[in-house]
């Protein structure tokens, strides 16, 4: 019986897949329409538009190249990951979905000539005069935890002068530039460019950085034809102009190559693993720096490769100091104004990991699971994307580590992240696979002024060609992504010290500025909010009523907001408001002082009420006045009962400054934020900071204690 | 003999209950009035009515000629000269019997902190509890307690002194330590209006006698008149449940 259910069950999966064949044979069979798969939503290169129809550079480049050749095509937007397996199963002929050209990717696929590129970009608010990293000296730059071009503009931030402002999402970082706190954020280029598109007032000033490429491709060893028609398809759109065309109207640019050599000065990012980095002898080295001098050596011209930081070179290119730049700049369409992007050489992407030692290889395999995503990225947003597709539910980390934690722990089947960054994090020891191929993607190009150094531009393009029809391009990216095979042996931070000693010693200088920062917030913001929290509990008690209603009034409004929300909304709020900038400090000793001070108010108010009213009305009855029948016989009895509630809230005021990071202060939380982003050691960073907010806080409540013996004596 | 206190027309509302209806009180210079009646009569709002502890609701109160009704009218210097005492003592339990007496003449610059620290052992010496000048309120008997607050009170060097129901919450056998500073108090010649229950005590030492029953003065006069020849029906029902217990 049980073997008869089996063999029944059986004979209808089998029943089912002939099915399926059937009608994928049948539909081959009646059209010769190539089916194609691309991502669901990847604007600007696919996305449905206002008539929900689909649109973008690659459905209309797919759909020129289509046309030249006298080919059909039918595009579904089946998902990144949908399209990817579709196209290994058979089911779909082939997939242009801003895919990545992996090495990875190429021995299951079959790319045609890349078509697209991407990279990391800075964006300032529309009406700013920025212009360059120069410009930036002693300023505020918005970023955002855990990206990479949060770690690019970390890198420049000494060689610049300016400081860096981090958040946990893109949106607070751009509100953070448009309110003018920060005068630059650094974001991905077509992250910020779907942001200005859609509206957000911010101008990309910067070329792209860390570019990668994108490729329309085929399953390995099938439609050669498909790929042969493709490629000279794209050679005639790019020759008759109607390429230039199609992303010229999802980004407004032209490529204009023209061929020329000579020495060119090239900037480049301070620190940007893998991308451009200095190794244990100070060299610079990585995947932008071996390219770019691969490509010199091959077009037969010279580089001279500054690391002055990717808005400083951003500056210097703009103001012609230098001649091009390559430092993981994607393209963006804003920087597309102002620049002339090389082709992509490197694309960025969305890639889903799994624990080493679990099983889940496929989306398919994530029905009923939960999976870990990081707010506000691009991973994010696919996740989303295909959770119903696939069934899965998601959980919601605020930065790498913790969701990278999450799937070690188990709890979560599996998560989705940049693909660069995930690489970097499973070459640092993070025990996660990639399983999926790149979606979501980013392409990172080379980069000149507008109009200048049209021949440079084009050597590069050249180079580039042949860099990777040498296959010299593979052996770079392998270098520093290899997941194995190939380690970079002097880059320098893969041998650090993780032990909590190691640690501690190399984010010494890190962690004291932030726990100065954390005790400076916290000694002020007490300092204001038990001034405003005693001002306010006593216009509770004097005998007026409009001074009592405005106590209650200002407890209530400031006591019954959430301290995050309320920082946002003084941070971000007020400066919309008002026009006049507020710096992250005040915004926080603000927040504190009101939020705190409510509590305090509340509670002196409850203390001087809890004195009994004889003692008032004797004092008044000898004719001393409320002032001073308050100072010298209610407050002193209040203040005894209000001791243990000030110490109280005292601790937590220590404790609630770790929420100011969201407006982007630098204290201890944010540190630790900050360090896990770039070492990935959450559980022993935090463990660290963990130890340093509870040392703290003995030492304040023994220190609370003396004074409360003191003051009862 | 002057008015030291003239009271017209004096109304008071908590909301819309009217606590004292209509209420017209003459104090002599060194006189001594006692105000009897009921629990929830009034007479201890009349009393607090005096030093504007109660704000009255219409009517007027006039000290030394100055009409304390009047919103304008500095209360803080009319209170230096009317002292209080309270049921419940009230001393200030932040500080020290010394320091209770001394608060308001040093804070009001009446006294210099050494003449009002002579003062002080002066007054305890009064209430007969010199040795006390040092002590904690807390560790004072209710009886103790009540004798510095009148120390307290008389160290403004008042003109008036109201009285509270000054020996309500007091054990039995300290209410004569406290009566007996009212009674030397009163034979020094202070003006005294006082609210209690010591009935023998009103006989003894009280020049006039007021009943105050449902926010009104129902009847007055000598304790002879009030004790032996009571007219309003109120008043000799009143008498009649306090004296015949």
């Amino acid at each position: 019986m049980h073997k008869k259910l089996q063999k029944s069950f059986f004979g209808m999966i089998i029943l089912g897949m002939m099915l399926m064949c059937f009608s994928i044979f049948a539909t081959k069979a009646d059209a010769k329409t190539y089916e194609i798969g691309t991502d669901v939503t990847y604007p600007p290169f696919e996305f449905a538009n206002d008539n929900n129809k689909y649109v973008g550079i690659d459905i209309d480049i797919i759909n020129a190249v289509a046309k030249e050749e006298g080919f059909k095509v039918e595009t579904k937007q089946v998902g990144f990951n949908g399209a990817v397996q579709s196209v290994q199963s058979g089911q779909l002929d082939g997939i242009i979905a801003g895919m990545t050209i992996t090495k990875e990717r190429q021995a299951k696929f079959d790319f045609s000539t890349p078509y697209f590129k991407t990279g990391v970009v800075m964006a300032v608010g529309k009406n700013s005069n920025i212009k360059s990293f120069a410009d930036l000296k002693g300023k505020r730059v918005a970023i955002k935890t855990g990206t990479a071009a949060a770690q690019y503009a970390t890198s420049l931030k000494k060689k610049y002068g300016f400081k860096t402002a981090t958040f946990d999402d893109s949106d607070n970082m751009y509100q953070d530039v448009l309110t003018g706190n920060s005068v630059a954020c650094f974001e991905d280029q077509p992250v910020m460019q779907y942001a200005i598109n859609q509206g957000m007032k911010l101008k990309i000033v910067t070329k792209a950085a860390n570019t990668g490429w994108y490729g329309f491709a085929v399953k390995k060893g099938t439609h050669p034809e498909l790929i042969k028609k493709f490629n000279a398809g794209f050679a005639k759109i790019k020759a008759n102009g109607t390429y230039n065309k199609i992303v010229g109207k999802y980004l407004g640019s032209k490529l204009n190559p023209d061929l020329k050599g000579k020495t060119f000065t090239i900037g480049t990012d301070v620190t940007f693993p893998p991308f451009e980095f200095a190794n244990a002898n100070n060299q610079y080295i990585g995947i932008d720096i071996d390219i770019l001098k691969n490509i010199a050596q091959e077009q037969g011209f010279k580089v001279n490769i500054k690391p002055m930081g990717f808005n400083g070179s951003l500056q210097a290119l703009e103001s012609g100091q230098i001649d091009g730049m390559i430092a993981g700049m994607s393209i963006t369409p804003e920087r597309e104004k102002k620049i002339d992007f090389s082709d992509p050489y490197f694309m960025s992407g969305v890639i889903m990991a799994t624990s080493t030692k679990g099983k889940i290889t496929k989306l398919s395999q994530l029905r009923g699971k939960k999976v870990a995503i990081k707010t506000g990225t691009a991973g994010a947003q696919y996740a989303n994307s295909i959770k119903k597709k696939y069934g899965f539910k998601t959980t919601t980390f605020d930065d790498s580590n913790n969701m990278y934690q999450d799937v070690l722990t188990g709890n979560s089947a599996a998560c989705f992240e940049d693909q660069p960054v995930m690489q970097y994090a499973i070459k640092k020891g993070t025990k996660l696979r990639i399983v999926t191929k790149p979606a979501v993607k980013a392409p990172y190009a080379f980069a000149v002024k507008k109009g200048q150094n049209k021949a440079l531009l084009a050597a590069f393009n050249a180079g580039l060609k042949d860099l990777k029809s040498s296959g010299t391009y593979d052996d770079i990216t392998a270098k520093y992504l290899g997941t194995t095979d190939k380690k970079v042996a002097d880059n320098g931070q893969g041998n650090e010290d993780r032990s909590f000693v190691g640690l501690l010693k190399q984010n010494k200088d890190a962690l004291l500025s932030g726990f100065a920062e954390t005790m400076w917030l916290t000694v002020v913001a007490i300092i204001f909010a038990t001034i405003f929290g005693v001002l306010v509990g006593l216009l509770g008690v004097l005998p007026n009523k409009f001074c009592n209603s405005l106590s209650s009034t200002l407890i209530y409004i400031f006591r019954g907001m959430p301290l995050l929300v309320l920082a946002l909304f003084i941070y971000t709020g007020i400066p919309s408001l008002t026009g006049q900038k507020i710096p992250a400090f005040v915004a926080g000793v603000l927040t504190l002082t009101l939020n705190e001070g409510a509590y305090i108010a509340a509670f002196v108010k409850g203390g001087i009420n809890a004195v009994d009213s004889g003692q008032m009305e004797a004092a008044r009855s000898l004719g001393l006045p409320f002032g001073k029948a308050m100072r010298k016989v209610i407050l002193p009895q209040g203040i005894k009962i209000m001791v243990p509630s000030f110490i109280n809230q005292f601790i937590i005021t220590l404790k609630d400054t770790s929420i100011l990071s969201i407006i982007g202060i630098l204290e201890l939380t944010q540190t630790g934020k900050i360090i896990i982003a770039r070492n990935l050691e959450g559980f022993k960073v935090w463990t660290i900071i963990a130890v340093i907010y509870l040392i703290v806080i003995t030492l304040l409540t023994w220190l609370s204690n003396w004074v409360q013996k003191r003051t009862n004596v | 003999m002057s008015a030291k206190i003239e009271v017209k027309n004096l109304v008071k509302n908590y909301g819309s209950n009217e606590v004292l209806k209509n209420i017209d009180l003459t104090v002599d210079d060194n006189e001594v009035v006692v105000i009897i009646g009921p629990s929830g009569s009034g007479k201890s709002t009349l009393l607090r009515t005096l030093n504007k502890l109660e704000e009255p609701t219409s009517g007027t109160v006039v000290v030394d000629g100055i009409n304390i009704a009047d919103p304008k009218t500095d209360m803080n210097k009319v209170r230096e000269n009317i002292g209080m005492v309270f049921q419940h003592f009230n001393l200030f339990n932040n500080l020290s019997v010394g320091d209770n007496i001394m608060l308001a003449p040093v804070e009001l610059k009446k006294l210099d902190k050494a003449a009002a620290n002579k003062q002080a052992k002066k007054l305890l010496e009064t209430v007969g509890l010199a040795d006390k000048f040092d002590a904690t309120i807390q560790s004072l008997s209710g009886g103790q307690q009540q004798r510095v607050a009148i120390a307290r009170a008389l160290a403004m060097n008042p003109d008036v002194m109201l009285f509270d129901e000054p020996t309500s919450a007091l054990d039995p056998e300290m209410v004569g330590d406290v009566l007996a500073v009212m009674k030397k108090l009163a034979k020094e010649g202070m003006t005294m209006v006082v609210v209690t229950h010591e009935m023998g005590f009103a006989k003894e030492v009280a020049d006039r006698v007021v009943f105050v029953a449902d926010g009104k003065i129902l009847e007055q006069g000598t304790p002879e008149e009030m004790f032996d020849h009571p007219q309003n029906p109120r008043l000799q029902d009143f008498l009649d449940k306090v004296l015949n217990v």
